[in-house]
């Protein structure tokens, strides 16, 4: 802490000085033409604003305040948008009939198995022909003949196996 | 046939509500600008203990003076005025000066150094009071933002505390005590600025 803490009449002074320093610059003033340029700035403002107002003015705008002109103009704005809503709906639905394909529906297969993506082939595809080799067809008369020998383990019956012992 | 012919022939009619709103328009616009002759000054100096800036200080006025011309249809329902004004300008440089950076504190020193009455004072004498004045701006700064936009508005001696509760949208209860507190505040700022000062002057 400093002594000057300890000092209410320091402190005192130290406020007032503050205070008097805030007042100084709120009472500086304001600069020269100042009124001036707002009113320019708020003529220009209000020039700008009535461009882009609705035209309630003066002169051959007039007319649109009538009452017929207005019907008449909601009249047209309403025609626009139904017929062209109208003809966005014609159109979708044209569309609609002739160029979407409709997609099988996908039944689940009985069991609780499922079909694992598989889809039908179409039958209009020739399928292939394998035709088997003439030398593969004799190997397979040999080893038909295999299974007959006696001494083959596959051919002894397990029973004989058990009363051996 | 022009216009008047026409008008005065019956088959051409102004309706009365258009001419209504024209005198009420042109009521309004001669209001706002008794408003700008009467209270620009004051926004102005309100705008500039914030800022601190004159050029900032003038676009805050006009800023403001072109919110009232938006919001003119309500011109009849204030009651007061200034202190509406006064409001409106405050709002608007609280919130430029949240959006601007810090001010440095040699800034201060420059723009008091060239706005502040000479008095009589030599060229140091101006340089010391003006460095004196920034230091204590930048207590101010310091300063918690309720208790500093309090003690702001307390220094513009045509303000009475109602009215800076009317501007801070406070009751007058809590302005006092926000003053209360900004002066303890202040005093203890500028007691430790001092000390810190006398310490580096050694």
């Amino acid at each position: 802490m400093n002594s000057n803490s300890h000092n209410p009449m320091a402190s005192a002074a130290n406020v007032h000085s503050g205070e008097e320093t805030l007042r100084l610059i709120a009472s500086l003033p304001a600069p020269q033409g100042l009124e001036g340029r707002v009113h320019e700035a708020l003529r220009g403002a209000s020039r700008n604003g009535r461009v882009l107002a609705w035209p309630k003015g003066a002169g051959s705008l007039d007319s649109l305040k009538n009452t017929w002109m207005r019907t008449a103009a909601a009249a047209a704005i309403v025609f626009v948008v139904v017929g062209g809503g109208w003809g966005v709906y014609s159109r979708v639905e044209q569309g609609h009939n002739g160029k979407v394909i409709p997609m099988p529906l996908r039944t689940p297969a009985p069991g609780g198995f499922s079909g694992a993506g598989a889809i039908r082939t179409p039958t209009t595809l020739p399928g292939v022909t394998v035709t088997a080799p003439a030398k593969n067809a004799a190997g397979q008369k040999k080893n038909a003949k295999v299974p007959s020998t006696p001494g083959h383990p596959a051919q002894q019956p397990a029973v004989a196996s058990g009363s051996a012992k | 046939m022009s216009t008047s012919q026409a008008i005065y022939a019956g088959w051409m009619e102004i309706p009365t509500s258009a001419v209504n709103e024209d005198a009420r328009r042109r009521e309004e616009d001669a209001a706002i600008s008794a408003l700008v002759d009467q209270y620009a000054g004051a926004l102005y100096r309100v705008a500039y203990s914030v800022l601190r800036n004159p050029s900032d200080a003038e676009d805050a006025v006009q800023e403001a003076f072109l919110r009232v011309l938006r919001h003119r249809h309500t011109l009849a329902e204030v009651r007061d005025h200034r202190v509406w004004l006064i409001r409106i300008v405050w709002n608007i440089v609280l919130d430029r000066k949240r959006r601007a950076k810090t001010r440095p504190e040699t800034d201060d020193v420059v723009e008091l150094a060239r706005v502040l009455p000479s008095n009589g004072l030599s060229q140091e004498q101006m340089a010391a009071a003006a460095q004196h004045h920034a230091r204590v701006l930048a207590c101010v700064e310091q300063l918690p933002a309720k208790e500093r936009e309090v003690l702001l508005l307390s220094a513009f001696e045509e303000l009475t505390s109602v009215e800076i509760a009317a501007v801070l949208g406070l009751t007058e209860s809590s302005v006092r005590s926000r003053l209360f507190r900004a002066r303890n505040q202040m005093a203890e700022l500028l007691d430790h600025e001092r000390s810190s000062h006398e310490r580096s002057c050694r």
